[in-house]
């Protein structure tokens, strides 16, 4: 009796280390219900919800003579491909430079922030989401015209002035950073099979005509597969809120200087009929793309790294699928679709090597460097000097998320100090029917105007007022920073 | 004589003194670098806007908002109702399991180590198994409900505001009871064995000798156990947080995931960070637990004297 009490204690213990073990890990994959669980934890690897901090190259030493480039990034996804041509350029350059990269994808913000205040931060870094507020506004970075100005290659390739977005990139006549690449705004991605079985051929251009194809597809699944699928992160974001910026409703009135919800009413209506046609269940972005990929449901909406996602993480081998553009209210196009700018360096002010770092910005946002990096399919092209270079045949399915005429980026929108839930938790709310739509648009209304005309009385931000604006070119008026 | 003693005894108590101070040292620096000094570093930012890069003085502001948000005190209001939720089922479970386990029944050892695995699993790996259990479409729970014909149609476990909280106090009844079970097997191991005896010459049945014997005899134990649960339950956020973030419609929105998500959680590219708010609310929501664990401990004083 007693070694069969020892066998079960060892059996108990190994079973706690391992569950202990399986805890501790990086990976946290999550697997969808039923069966797209084992696809789902094979997407782990490249999943939304995974965070990780890697130092490439940890082991290296500087060779002497040579100029250490310190470079954080938070992309981890083009990590080979970066690393791979950081090495080439460590043997190759003239400069004595030598690039050191280190992928931070956990607190980034804070990480920068906290070895600035300690006086370890690198001289590079990363910039795709920096917010200037935060960044610019307290001298971490520098303002980077002298170099562009100066070198004439850059400015061809890259077009900074072109891609200069206010609050963005771009604050009182100062380039931060520059983007080279960017996502695409939000896509349908649907399954063609699913939609034939009801008839269809082609997604709709208007809400209404979407809502009843969703719906029409779930009657024909009676209960097999469903219409549509929407994630529990950020839901409101990933169809309704974009639909809205291409009906002309967005969610900050730049040109009287105020958060103004009123339009969404009609979307958040919509929404609610599509949540009644949708596959029961939110899960995260992961599970739901797995479940996508089991032909659980036949509409899936999210931006160009769906692409990636869809041919590599997790293929979709069984039936084909398509990318169209998303349904607006009633098919007209009123307001540009977001979307976002990505690939940016920018340097810390605190770098001893400021030249050196920017001859290493140069290089990572070279025709060379961007090339094979546009081509390898992990960003769309910004400018078009990179677009005409690079041949899109081998960018695989990111062909089918080209850049629309109607996309556009939006200037920054004055970042409040708000009391309770956003406006895309509170709409999505309202779309759930848990709060209703006019008193959600109401207290919206209500917060977020508070909090912007308490923080410009208090001096955290300044009133962004566009008298030029135009929904259709949001990039394009000429912002006023208003101090009341 | 007497002079004698007098000479001895400090340098008795100073060298036992000493190792005592040494033992103590580190947890001391350690209670004071990680707890104490962080609780005293948030008083800085109570009266500023604060988003980790820049700090702005706003004077009470924080304050008035603290007194008029109303998604803050709905948070706290969610908080009883599942710490009471918690409570009202952990506790009699964790101690019924404690007292059939203590009878030494045939596999009790393996049945405790069954019982503890959910405590040693981290909370947010058995929130995301639990995510998986509580699915309307394929989750594991409504097909068992189904096949028993319990159910009719799947339960929206995670997505109903009728069924969400008792989702989340389920997940928290199975991932601390048997921390509290074995909390209650240490205490009845310390009950006398005689006290049963007196109790079966008395004529006592099983049902008498647990109430007029076990309980009594635990009640020191109980009082330890039910101070550590509550002050557990106002501070749980972690499973909840990766089970239904909250939601839906801030159903089960605790006290301390709202104060996550206003630190950290929500920023976008509209809001900020807000730590200064946060750390206000931190202050109120240690204040709430704290008055609570003193109403606790006023109430079951004498929970201390019950074997006396």
């Amino acid at each position: 009796m007693k070694r069969l009490n020892k066998t079960v204690a060892a059996v108990l213990a190994v079973s706690m280390a391992a569950a202990l073990t399986a805890c501790g890990g990086s990976d946290t994959a999550n697997g969808a219900t039923g069966t797209a669980a084992t696809s789902a934890s094979n997407a782990a690897s490249g999943s939304e919800t995974q965070a990780v901090t890697t130092t490439a190259q940890s082991d290296e030493t500087v060779a002497e003579g040579k100029t250490l480039i310190n470079v954080w990034t938070e992309d981890r996804h083009d990590q080979d491909y970066v690393q791979q041509m950081i090495d080439q350029y460590n043997q190759e350059n003239t400069d004595n430079i030598q690039i050191k990269l280190t992928v931070i994808t956990e607190d980034y913000k804070n990480m920068i922030s906290l070895a600035y205040n300690g006086g370890t931060a690198p001289d590079v870094v990363g910039a795709n989401g920096l917010p200037l507020n935060q960044f610019a506004d307290t001298g971490i970075l520098i303002p980077l015209n002298d170099y562009i100005d100066a070198d004439q290659t850059y400015q061809t390739v890259n077009e900074p002035y072109t891609h200069a977005y206010e609050g963005r990139n771009y604050q009182n006549g100062q380039l931060y950073f520059v983007f080279s690449g960017m996502r695409s705004g939000v896509r349908v991605e649907y399954n063609e099979d699913l939609l034939e079985k009801s008839g269809y051929t082609e997604i709709p251009d208007n809400l209404t005509d979407y809502v009843a194809m969703a719906q029409k597809i779930t009657d024909d699944g009676a209960g097999s597969y469903y219409g549509i699928g929407f994630t529990s992160s950020s839901p409101f974001e990933r169809l309704l809120e974009m639909s809205a910026e291409i009906s002309g409703v967005y969610y900050y009135d730049y040109i009287n200087g105020k958060f103004d919800f009123s339009g969404y009413k009609p979307f958040v209506e919509k929404g609610q009929e599509l949540v009644a046609a949708a596959y029961p269940d939110q899960q995260g972005v992961d599970n739901m793309r797995a479940l996508f990929t089991e032909q659980s449901f036949a509409l899936w909406s999210n931006a160009s790294q769906e692409a990636g996602v869809f041919t590599s993480q997790l293929p979709i081998t069984d039936f084909d699928w398509g990318v169209a553009a998303i349904p607006s209210l009633d098919g007209e196009i009123k307001g540009a679709l977001e979307t976002s700018p990505t690939k940016a360096y920018g340097i810390i002010s605190t770098s001893q090597n400021q030249d050196a770092a920017w001859k290493v910005i140069a290089y990572f946002q070279s025709e060379d460097f961007l090339k094979g990096y546009l081509e390898n399919g992990y960003c769309l092209p910004i400018t078009d000097y990179m677009t005409s270079k690079i041949d899109s045949s081998k960018t695989g399915r990111l062909a089918d998320f080209s850049k629309l005429d109607y996309e556009d980026v939006y200037p920054a929108v004055p970042s409040v100090n708000l009391q309770g839930d956003d406006y895309r938790t509170v709409l999505w709310n309202a779309v759930m029917g848990y709060v209703d739509v006019d008193e959600a648009i109401e207290d919206l209304n209500t917060r977020y105007n508070d909090a912007l005309d308490s923080d410009v009385a208090s001096g955290s931000v300044k009133r962004l007022v566009i008298k030029d604006y135009d929904p259709l070119h949001p990039s394009a008026g000429t912002a006023e920073y208003l101090s009341e | 004589m007497d002079v004698k003693t007098n000479k001895v005894r400090p340098r008795r108590h100073n060298q036992e003194m000493l190792p005592t101070s040494l033992m103590l040292l580190p947890s001391t620096l350690l209670l004071i670098v990680c707890s104490i000094y962080p609780f005293v570093w948030i008083f800085r930012y109570v009266c500023y806007n604060y988003n980790g890069f820049t700090a702005t003085y706003t004077g009470t502001k924080n304050l008035e908002r603290l007194v008029k948000d109303k998604q803050f005190w709905q948070s706290v209001g969610t908080t009883f109702e599942y710490a009471g939720l918690k409570l009202l089922f952990i506790i009699p479970l964790a101690l019924l399991l404690a007292v059939m386990l203590h009878m030494r029944m045939k596999g009790h050892n393996l049945q405790r180590g069954i019982l503890f695995m959910p405590t040693v699993i981290a909370t947010s790996i058995s929130g995301m198994i639990f995510a998986f259990i509580f699915a309307t479409q394929n989750g594991i729970l409504n097909a068992i409900l189904q096949n028993l014909h319990l159910i009719k149609t799947p339960v929206k476990w995670l997505t109903s505001t009728d069924y969400v909280m008792a989702a989340v106090t389920i997940l928290a009844v199975w991932g601390g009871l048997g921390n509290y079970m074995l909390y209650f097997i240490t205490g009845l191991d310390g009950v006398s064995e005689d006290c049963y005896e007196s109790a079966k010459i008395d004529g006592a049945n099983g049902f008498k000798t647990f109430f007029f014997v076990t309980l009594p005899m635990l009640a020191p134990v109980l009082k330890t156990v039910l101070m550590l649960a509550i002050t557990s339950a106002f501070k749980d956020y972690e499973a909840i947080m990766v089970l239904s973030k909250g939601g839906p419609g801030n159903r089960s929105m605790v006290m301390f995931l709202y104060i996550y998500n206003t630190i950290f959680g929500t920023a976008n590219s509209s809001t900020q960070p807000q730590i200064g708010y946060g750390a206000l609310l931190s202050v109120a929501a240690a204040l709430i637990v704290g008055c609570v664990t003193v109403i606790y401990l006023f109430v079951s004083r004498k929970l201390d004297h019950i074997t006396e």
